[in-house]
């Protein structure tokens, strides 16, 4: 069976730098999966992101959406950008309009839904990401949660297979983080892929079913929880579980 | 700019039609223009506070404060047109006074002149304060999308009327910043400080344009914003408000026309 995300040894550095961002990662994602990426702060996980929706193109290597090549042509993109969605770390890089319920429609109008559809969706995936009595407030009146909430239902309404959350839960408070989490396992239980970057490591543990790490744009590990837990190496890759102590 | 845009999305009309209101905003400011009367003017300036603060329910010291400023402004403005300034004695016929080397020196007619201009300039502002106070910008953009003004300028209003709060936020984040660590302490501490924040917030606007170019492309962007139009409440008594409106101020300019 195809995956429905893959990178197959891509290599990737951005203009006007010489250190490649990704050397050779490659990763491969299954329907219904809930993922962790984890690894050190400029470990490429933005960037291995950012290829899964055509953002950035590898220098070498290739990415498959649903077992077809990512094609770069504007029809392809828009195809790749319907089946993968990414929400980004923080809100206010993606909430372009002061109207919620705007911002939230963009996508599927985008896919060329009617105004009627698109109204019904919004609605749909309001109530889903409890942002209902949030439609007719202005985007910037919200709090870091309820924006977060937003941005994750404007890129919900597209539908996409994958949704690819960039380090979304960083700066939520638990009954927040506890809210997205609710709406992750609804998608999962679904049948949607999902992704989440993160230096949780808890959340690795204990709600992933397949933990990825990545060091200097590679990815060192892709399996189990119990498995990459296990590995000390990689332990100690991904730095102390309790950083208050005092080491030496 | 915050507190009127905290109204606009909190007053009694807000669900009405953006294109009512403005309708009665626009009916005012012709006929404040065509009888160009300071009585039409004032009486406009009196419907707006009533309409804003009975009707709208925003406190009465939210559109006077805004009123102040823009009056303030055209204040400066007519003082131009009431007041001479000369190196000659202008006249018998003006009141003059003799400053420092300078005539400074009015007469009856600039004093009306400026009054008038003043009246009416005022009546329009109170028009658009209505306007403003009652309806968000969402709302205005949507009205213009309606009436297809340029897809180009609609989007560049939508893009440029967020991004406003989000570099506001972080204006005021760096600024607190700056002053822990006693950035203001000193006029020419300040002033370096206030360069520094400046070309900073410039360097954060343009990393967030690009991050926010590829969020929006992420989700499907291939040149317009298409976004859902708003929904509104049609409701009646604005154009009663309008009739009434228009005929007290169509009644105030003719008999001011007949007394001058």
């Amino acid at each position: 069976m195809p995956s429905v995300l893959e990178w197959n040894d891509v290599y990737y550095t951005f203009p006007g730098t010489s250190m490649p961002a990704l050397r050779g990662a490659s990763l491969r994602l299954e329907y219904g999966q809930r993922v962790v990426l984890l690894g050190r702060n400029g470990a490429g996980k933005s960037t291995l992101l950012l290829h899964a929706n055509g953002i950035l193109r590898p220098s070498a290597g290739t990415v498959h959406i649903a077992g077809t090549p990512l094609d770069y042509s504007q029809h392809g993109l828009r195809i790749a950008r319907r089946q993968v969605g990414l929400v980004f770390q923080n809100p206010d890089d993606q909430l372009f309009s002061a109207s919620v319920a705007q911002d939230i429609s963009f996508g599927p109008l985008n896919m060329g839904l009617s105004i009627t559809a698109t109204r019904q969706r919004v609605s749909q995936v309001a109530v889903r990401c409890g942002v209902s009595d949030l439609l007719d407030r202005p985007t910037h009146a919200l709090s870091g949660g309820q924006k977060a909430r937003v941005a994750l239902a404007g890129v919900l309404a597209m539908e996409p297979r994958v949704i690819l959350a960039d380090e979304t839960i960083a700066g939520l408070d638990p009954w927040m983080q506890q809210q997205v989490f609710v709406i992750f396992n609804q998608l999962v239980a679904e049948g949607t892929t999902v992704l989440l970057a993160t230096h949780a490591l808890d959340v690795a543990r204990h709600w992933a079913d397949l933990v990825v790490v990545m060091e200097s744009g590679c990815v060192v590990a892709a399996d189990t929880p119990a498995q990459v837990f296990a590995d000390q190496t990689l332990c100690e890759l991904l730095g102390p579980p309790d950083p208050w102590k005092e080491t030496g | 700019m915050r507190t009127i845009d905290r109204y606009a999305y909190s007053n009694a009309l807000r669900r009405v039609d953006p294109a009512q209101k403005a309708s009665l905003t626009v009916l005012a400011m012709l006929l404040c223009f065509l009888f160009d009367r300071p009585a039409v003017g004032l009486l406009t300036l009196g419907w707006m506070f009533v309409l804003t603060s009975v009707w709208a329910q925003v406190p009465p010291r939210v559109f006077g404060r805004t009123l102040l400023a823009e009056g303030l402004f055209l204040i400066l403005s007519v003082i131009g047109i009431a007041i001479s300034v000369s190196l000659d004695h202008p006249g018998v016929n003006r009141a003059a006074w003799h400053i420092g080397g300078l005539w400074v020196s009015t007469d009856a007619n600039a004093i009306s002149l400026a009054f008038q201009l003043f009246a009416r300039a005022l009546g329009c502002a109170a028009a658009l304060n209505f306007l403003i106070l009652t309806t968000p910008l969402t709302d205005l953009i949507d009205l213009m999308r309606r009436l297809h003004v340029s897809e180009t300028l609609i989007e560049l209003m939508t893009l440029i009327y967020r991004t406003i709060f989000v570099l506001l936020d972080s204006l005021q984040r760096m600024a607190i910043a700056q002053a822990a660590r006693l950035g203001f302490s000193s006029p020419g501490r300040a002033l370096r400080s206030m360069a520094l924040l400046g070309s900073q917030l410039f360097l954060d606007a343009y990393r967030r344009s690009w991050r926010m170019q590829m969020a929006l492309k992420s989700r499907g962007l291939e040149g317009a914003l298409r976004v859902l139009p708003l929904e509104y409440v049609y409701d009646r008594r604005i154009w009663w408000v309008g009739t009434a409106l228009g005929v007290s101020l169509v009644v105030a300019g003719i008999v001011s026309c007949r007394q001058f």
